[in-house]
């Protein structure tokens, strides 16, 4: 039986909750067309996630267990990839959009032979491809797409499906991996303080944009974070000036986050950065100016000015939390 | 050492937009380059003006998009080189790395930089197509580059946490953010010089390529496009910072039922 193949990101020894929601929409996706749903991983211990995709409904589980794996690096991942998916032939590749798939699809497509669809916001398999829509213009526009190809690589947008379980009992394959000798050298791995909860996996996101001028403001933003157990994003225009890392940046060219609960905070709402947040079920924006376009796709806007409101909200958290 | 930087003419995502019937319209008289692509070429400015060597462009487009290159050309690129293609509508990511793998089987360059997305498409593919047919080692959305011992390009690439540093052997590729500079603008001198600069024209069938032999590799299709469906606007609070952060903790817990 021909198979929807999903690649699993993990992250800190758990399955993204971004590849769970693509596994959970691939299961639905592979009832209706007769296919197979199959899994793969690629980490120095890939057994370790067997039990939450077969809770998942992956019947086939290719485990691609290797030291290499710790660390990013495309060579290998593409190679791991092009074997299995050689080797399991099938009609469709799925994975979340993350900076790590990124960076292998449209090497994997050129060397498969196969057709890509990436970033996309929703898909369907159909009997002769994959119909997909992928947010265009800095998302102000949906385009509709078709691949026809013996394969199609689709690459799927965080927060497009929810991840439902749907236990099964899995057969697994350990596949026998030798990396080529590569050419790419790994130097270094630099992380920063902004990297300890995973941004687009958060539940809660305090963004921060050039409302916030200052170490004081910054801290402003931390110490809300802190009370909500949230995770730290930023505008582009505080990455540009160094006050918060790359790492933390949401938007067209940074991370697409679709938490429970979004606060915008000194934020413009340019379409460059609402494209990577706009998928979050509530939104708070904070900002002095009652015309800025954030108030227009804000749940709750707060009209005001962020130095006087975040010490009181955070203080207000704080007490409720405890109470 | 050289570089050659892949750049694309994008429309501008602020020129007003009109879908009728599924069909998209702009003012096409509001192209720019890229946004990545213009990093691209700033970065590599930056280390062949420390390293010396040279940078060189291609784009593949129709007759307008000589301004584009010309732009990079202002900026400091020392040769442009122009695939004349005059109609592109239906060529994917897939298709555009078809014809720059036929360019640079013929133009060997150390770097081939491209932008880690076109910002009209969002694609982010064809950097990787190339590379995979070239089968050069690369690495996508870099941050920062510099050159080490003449003949490494070591790329510092955002990942999904933190950032890794990689090392790639001459030749290589790599895909550019825009977050890793500010682009220069060019001076009216460097407008000037661009003029006297030389663009090479070529068309599909002097790199042995046909329009129809590259249709035929085209895989997907857009069929149509809609507006993004708008969020409705909630509520907008207004008062003292009391006042706002009462109410907003209220709706939070009450309505929105997220604390
Ligand atoms: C190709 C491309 C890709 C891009 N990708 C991204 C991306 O991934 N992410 C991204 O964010 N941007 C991106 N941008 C940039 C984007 O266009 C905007 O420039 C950027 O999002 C603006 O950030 P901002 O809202 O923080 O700043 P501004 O637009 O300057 O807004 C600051 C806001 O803070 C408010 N404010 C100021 N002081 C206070 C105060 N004391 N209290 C309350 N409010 C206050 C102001 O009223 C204002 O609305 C991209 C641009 C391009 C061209
Ligand atoms: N028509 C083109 N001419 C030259 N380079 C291109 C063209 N299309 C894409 N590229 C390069 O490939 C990158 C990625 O494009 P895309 O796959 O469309 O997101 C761009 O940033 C350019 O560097």
């Amino acid at each position: 039986m021909s198979s929807i193949l999903v690649y699993i990101s993990t992250n800190g020894g758990k399955v993204k909750r971004s590849s769970l929601e693509v596994l959970s929409h691939c299961r639905e996706q592979a009832g209706k067309n007769g296919l197979e749903l199959a899994a793969v991983v690629l980490d120095p211990r890939a057994e370790d996630y067997i039990d939450t995709l077969q809770s998942y409904g992956a019947k086939t589980i290719y485990t691609v267990s290797n030291p290499i794996f710790i660390n990013h690096l495309n060579a290998p991942v593409s190679q791991a990839l092009e074997q299995v998916i050689a080797q399991s032939k099938p009609r469709v590749f799925a994975c979340a959009s993350t900076e790590g798939t990124k960076d292998v699809l449209g090497a994997l497509a050129a060397r498969t032979g196969g057709a890509a669809l990436p970033d996309v916001a929703a898909f369907d398999v159909t009997a002769d491809g994959v119909s997909a829509l992928r947010p265009v213009m800095a998302a102000k526009i949906l385009s509709q797409n078709d691949a026809r190809a013996d394969l199609i690589l689709v690459s799927v947008r965080s927060g497009s499906y929810d991840a439902s379980p749907s236990p099964v009992v899995a057969g697994v394959v350990p596949v026998d991996f030798v990396p080529a000798d590569i050419s790419q050298v790994l130097r270094d791995v630099l992380s920063s303080a902004g990297d300890k909860i995973d941004l687009s996996e958060a539940n809660v996101v305090v963004a921060a944009g050039r409302g916030i001028k200052d170490e004081e403001g910054k801290q402003l933003v931390e110490e809300l974070a802190d009370a909500l157990g949230a995770a730290i994003g930023a505008s582009r225009a505080v990455v540009e000036n160094g006050l918060f890392p790359a790492t933390t940046q949401i938007g067209q060219t940074g991370k697409v986050v679709s938490p429970e609960l979004y606060f915008a905070v000194g934020i413009s709402g340019a379409v460059q950065h609402t494209a990577g947040m706009s998928n979050s079920k509530v939104i708070v924006a904070i900002n002095k100016d009652g015309d800025a376009p954030i108030f227009q796709m804000a749940s709750y806007g707060l009209v005001g000015d962020l130095y006087k409101i975040l010490p009181l909200l955070t203080a207000e958290i704080r007490a409720l939390k405890s109470a | 050492m050289k570089f050659i930087v892949c750049i694309k003419q994008v429309p501008d995502v602020y020129a007003p937009l009109q879908i009728k019937n599924g069909e998209l319209s702009m003012d096409t008289d509001r192209m720019v380059l890229n946004a990545y692509d213009a990093s691209a070429v700033e970065e590599a400015l930056v280390l062949t003006e420390q390293h010396g060597g040279e940078v060189e462009v291609v784009l593949i487009g129709p007759d307008k998009a000589k301004e584009t290159i010309r732009k990079a050309l202002a900026m400091g690129a020392s040769r442009g080189h122009h695939i004349h293609v005059e109609d592109s509508t239906g060529l994917d990511s897939a298709a555009f790395a078809e014809i720059l793998t036929a360019f640079f089987e013929k133009n060997s360059c150390d770097v081939i930089a491209t932008g880690k997305q076109s910002q009209d498409t969002d694609s982010g593919l064809a950097g990787g197509m190339l590379a995979a047919h070239l089968s050069l080692p690369y690495a996508a959305n870099a941050v920062g580059l510099h050159i080490d011992g003449g003949n490494t390009l070591v790329v510092k690439r955002q990942g999904d946490t933190g950032q890794e540093m990689i090392a790639l052997p001459f030749p290589c590729l790599v895909t550019c953010s825009n977050d890793m500079n500010n682009p220069r603008i060019p001076s009216l001198k460097g407008i000037m010089a661009s003029k006297k600069k030389p663009v090479e024209s070529l068309t599909l069938e002097d790199l042995g390529l046909t329009l129809d032999g590259v249709r035929e590799s085209v895989k997907t299709t857009t069929l149509s496009y809609r507006e993004m469906p708008a969020r409705e606007a909630g509520k907008k609070l207004e008062g003292d910072a009391e006042e706002l952060v009462s109410n907003l903790l209220n709706l939070l817990q009450n309505e929105a039922k997220v604390l």
